[in-house]
């Protein structure tokens, strides 16, 4: 899958580019995210196209963040639908990640961060 | 009645019309293309469109007012048919008379063209069907939650005499009173593992991983209460996979594994389990149940979050009443929402969970008591164990509080049975974690508290509560006898429909010979309809003015058909070889299902076929007795049957039967009881009086010292009593069964071994001495009708809108709404 990246200072922000993530593309993502984790410590997925999301999904984003985390970067996560985020909730995945409304939100979050760190 | 200010808004040629375009237009047919069926549907469409005015008005009334929403969740709703209910609970059915007369169409023939939904087995399910009626009746503002099986419980069919099952598939024509809620869909996680992290403050954070996504979606059945005011949902669930199939199997080219696996995720909500018992080990139970759970608490906690901001205040804006123990995982559901999602801490959790949740008993056998494996469990609903874990841990330290060192307590009250393999008990869960037990008649409760859950009920005492249970005269009087409800609003007005207790202005009449002659003319008229059933569906002729002896109910061991066979035999056998006449001819009338993998109770049906063939084509019996089985027990028939019945046989081995609602039913109709003290029977005694009711048998004290002393001799009564041996005898003699030798030679062993549970040949002579007090009392025409009568005027409590009140004041803690007064 073709995964849009934009840069805002140092944040990199990727949209998931597809309705739903699942067994059936979740491997998919996670070769096509690979080369954006190598590149970044520092990323905001943008999930406002998701629609849903299943245990395979879920993992490729915990997978995305436990990569950045081992160097010491940081995965948020925005533009969940009330579908998403309800399975997130239910399993408990909402604790481990930074979720925000928008990515202006999750953007801002990750300089409030860096200014605090200085 | 508020019914009749809905039927003013109609006219006859409304409804003419309504029922036109929904043929047109719903169904695509001209008027004169239309089949018997497809008129059903275009007149149904039509009430529906009524159901849904008020249902819409309902809503928006209980949006307004914000009253606690009552929930009540139940594996099975056995509703029957619908169209007659609405139309008389609506105030509208002389009007569609008429709108069909005018196309030359019959309504009740229209009528019997509704497929029942038979969502349910038997008492349970019905029970449920019954509150809501009442709940709608009364304004309680209730929801219904329960699973769209796609089977109901399966048609009952008789070959030479067996048992064969036949699916129902009730939704194959679909049906009209289901509007389906798609946009409403929940996602529901099943199976998976547990993995151990942290959250990012640092705390543990047990994650769900690797699980399955189920989808349920709602589908609405409208429940109207009677006088039309309200309308509630009953909102059942279809299970539905999360995508058409698994493209990427697709793709690999394996199509059948991914139908495969859309089709696993289908059957969740495919069939109702055809038992009224427990089965250990089936998996897809467990999911089924959880189904339910999760799909109920998902809405529950939706709609209390559209108008409430603070969980503290989800007991006072919710109840939960838990329909036995299969629903008893929303215990654990609630738990992990409240905890895992709305991230509250434990004990705030658990308090907020004990004030919400009610749960109702209903079965007295440890065996029949819900069980599951816990490895079985954990491969389900890993999440779900470890709440329980933690639930039962926090218990079991309060129990070791308050009985310091006594581990055997412990054992017992323990959510998790310690045995090998080990068990997570789910009625320990519903009553730990509930705020409210109760039983369904006083000496079910009374045994809930002293030999079922003691441990329980010393620890919580406050908790347990009796409701007796009760049945809607609506459906069970207003729509299956209309003759006599007609009878008696004539007599003393219409006010016993929403107030039962009105019956007991029958008893000044009850010795009024006109009355009686009145009432004996509507019991006649029900009989000649059911002889007409049994010569259709069981090619007998039968004679209406016979006493029709009926036992009508799930076939069951406990429920003892086979004592009422025992009975048959005796009175046919002293008929032919002693020369004693019964005191009058009687027709035994026996309908009932049994579980397709219980062998004893299809073994039953059998005998009773076998005993009726023997009697039936012997001529020496044939002024004297008769014996049917009508195949295929379901509401709509119940409704047929029960009506005609003189004599309702409720002779369960005393402390097996919770409460029964048959008993009720067929009492409400003018039914005689012949009847052992068990369950609601001892309550309909003290209602109706024992001059009214044929009781005998063991008590339950006689029957526990019995069991203390092993003290149990059954062969003792053969030997004593020949014409009790003949009876035994007869099983192993081949008499019924000369095509088939030793058929029922298990019969014989079974009566006279020390350990049958249900003390057939204990309680033999003393029913065959009240089954003669009966003979006896129907021989004299102006008693019995005196007594019907007077069975008839005392059923006043055994409306289920009295239980509904009683559940709503004492249970759910609704105060001062008129209609509750």
């Amino acid at each position: 899958m073709e995964i849009a990246v934009d840069k805002i200072d140092s944040i990199a922000v990727a949209a998931v580019p597809v309705d739903e993530l699942d067994a059936s593309n979740a491997g998919e993502f996670k070769r096509d995210i690979a080369p954006v984790l190598q590149a970044n410590t520092r990323l905001v997925l943008d999930l406002s196209r998701l629609r849903f999301v299943d245990s395979s999904g879920l993992g490729a984003m915990l997978s995305c963040l436990r990569q950045l985390t081992a160097k010491s970067g940081d995965l948020k996560l925005c533009g969940m639908s009330k579908q998403v985020r309800g399975l997130f909730e239910l399993v408990r995945m909402h604790r481990i990640f930074e979720i925000f409304g928008t990515k202006e939100e999750a953007v801002q979050a990750f300089k409030t961060q860096s200014g605090k760190a200085k | 009645m508020n019914g009749h200010a809905v039927a003013a808004i109609d006219s006859v040629s409304e409804i003419e019309e309504s029922i036109c375009r929904h043929a047109r237009y719903s169904l695509g047919k001209a008027w004169n293309d239309l089949s018997s069926r497809e008129l059903f549907s275009a007149v149904a469409l039509s009430v529906r469109d009524r159901l849904v005015d008020r249902l819409l008005e309902t809503e928006e009334r209980y949006r307004r007012d914000d009253p606690k929403r009552i929930n009540y969740l139940s594996i099975e709703f056995l509703i029957g048919q619908s169209l007659g209910n609405h139309l008389h609970n609506l105030g509208i059915r002389d009007l569609y008379r008429k709108a069909l007369n005018k196309f030359g169409a019959d309504l009740e023939a229209i009528e019997e063209c509704e497929e029942d939904a038979a969502l349910g087995n038997g008492g349970l399910g019905r029970l449920a069907a019954c509150f809501l009626d009442s709940f709608a009746t009364l304004g309680i503002p209730a929801c219904g939650y329960g699973i769209n099986y796609e089977y109901g419980l399966f048609k009952q069919e008789i070959d030479s005499g067996y048992q064969v099952e036949k699916p129902d598939n009730w939704l194959a024509q679909s049906t009209p009173w289901e509007i389906p809620r798609p946009e409403q869909a929940c996602l529901v996680p099943v199976y998976g593992r547990i993995e151990h992290g942290v959250d990012r403050k640092g705390g543990y954070n047990p994650m769900w991983m690797d699980w399955r996504v189920l989808i349920g979606v709602p589908h609405d059945m409208l429940i109207s209460g009677y006088g039309g005011r309200t309308v509630t949902p009953l909102r059942l669930y279809a299970a539905r996979s999360s995508r058409d199939f698994d493209m990427q199997i697709f793709n690999n080219g394996d199509y059948f594994k991914a139908v495969e696996q859309k089709i696993a995720s289908e059957t969740i909500s495919k069939v109702l389990y055809p038992s009224d018992v427990f089965v250990p080990g089936r998996e897809l139970r467990l999911v089924q149940e959880y189904f339910l759970v999760a799909c109920a608490m998902r809405d529950i906690v939706r709609r209390f979050e559209q108008d409430h901001g603070r969980f503290q205040d989800f007991p006072a804006k919710v109840a939960i009443q838990l329909n036995d123990t299969h629903p008893a995982l929303a215990v654990a559901e609630l738990m992990r929402i409240l905890v895992d999602e709305k991230e509250l801490e434990w004990e705030n959790a658990w308090i907020i969970t004990q004030a919400t949740f009610g749960y109702t008993n209903h079965t007295l056998a440890r065996e029949a008591l819900e069980k599951w494996p816990v490895s079985l469990f954990e491969s389900v609903l890993p999440r779900h164990l470890q709440i329980i874990y933690e639930i039962n841990r926090r218990f079991l330290d309060r129990v070791s509080i308050t009985h310091p060192g006594d581990v055997e307590r412990i054992r017992r009250m323990s959510i998790i049975e310690e045995s090998a393999p080990k068990q997570v008990r789910m009625a320990n869960l519903a009553i730990v974690g509930s705020h409210s037990i109760n039983g369904v008649s006083g000496i079910h409760t009374e045994l809930v508290k002293t030999s079922l859950a003691p441990d329980f009920f010393q620890l919580y005492p406050e908790k347990f509560n009796n409701k007796t249970n009760g049945i809607t005269q609506r459906r069970w009087l207003l729509k299956a006898n209309p003759a006599l409800a007609n009878l008696i609003s004539s007599t003393i007005g219409e006010r016993w429909l929403t107030d039962l207790y009105r019956l007991r202005e029958l008893e000044s009449h009850s010795a009024n010979a006109g009355f009686q002659a009145e009432f004996r003319k509507v019991k006649r008229s029900n009989k000649e309809k059911l002889a007409r059933i049994i010569q259709d569906t069981a090619s007998l002729r039968v004679d209406p003015d016979s006493l029709f002896d009926i036992q009508v109910k799930r076939i069951h061991a406990y429920k003892r058909q086979l004592l009422n066979v025992m009975h048959i035999i005796d009175e046919y056998l002293s008929l032919v070889e002693d020369g004693r006449q019964p005191a009058v001819p009687k027709t035994y009338i026996f309908a009932g299902k049994a579980a397709p993998g219980y062998w004893i109770a299809k073994q039953i049906i059998k005998l009773i076929h076998n005993v009726a063939r023997v009697i039936n084509n012997d001529s020496r019996a044939s002024q004297w007795i008769k014996v049917a089985f009508i195949p295929d027990y379901r509401v709509s028939l119940a409704e047929k049957i029960i009506p005609a019945a003189d004599l309702s046989e409720q002779i369960s081995t005393a402390g097996t039967e919770a409460s029964g609602t048959g008993n009720m039913k067929l009492a409400l109709n003018g039914a005689v009881t012949i009847g052992t003290l068990d369950g609601a029977n001892i309550e309909i005694l003290e209602e109706v009086g024992g001059d009214n009711m044929f009781i005998f048998g063991l008590k339950v004290g006689e029957i526990r010292t019995i069991r203390e002393q092993q003290s149990y001799r059954p062969w003792e009564y053969c030997a004593r009593n020949p014409r009790v041996k003949r009876v035994v005898d007869s099983f192993s003699s081949n008499l019924f069964c000369p095509d088939e030798p030793d058929l029922f030679a298990w019969i014989s062993a079974s009566v006279l071994d020390a350990n049958d549970e249900h003390f057939h040949m204990a309680d033999f002579a003393p029913y065959v001495e009240a089954q003669k007090n009966a003979g006896d009392a129907f021989g004299d025409q102006d008693r019995w009708a005196r007594m019907a009568i007077l069975n008839v005027a005392g059923m006043g409590k055994f409306s289920s809108d009295r239980t509904a009140r009683e559940y709503a004041r004492e249970i759910w803690g609704i105060k001062g709404s008129v209609v509750l007064d």
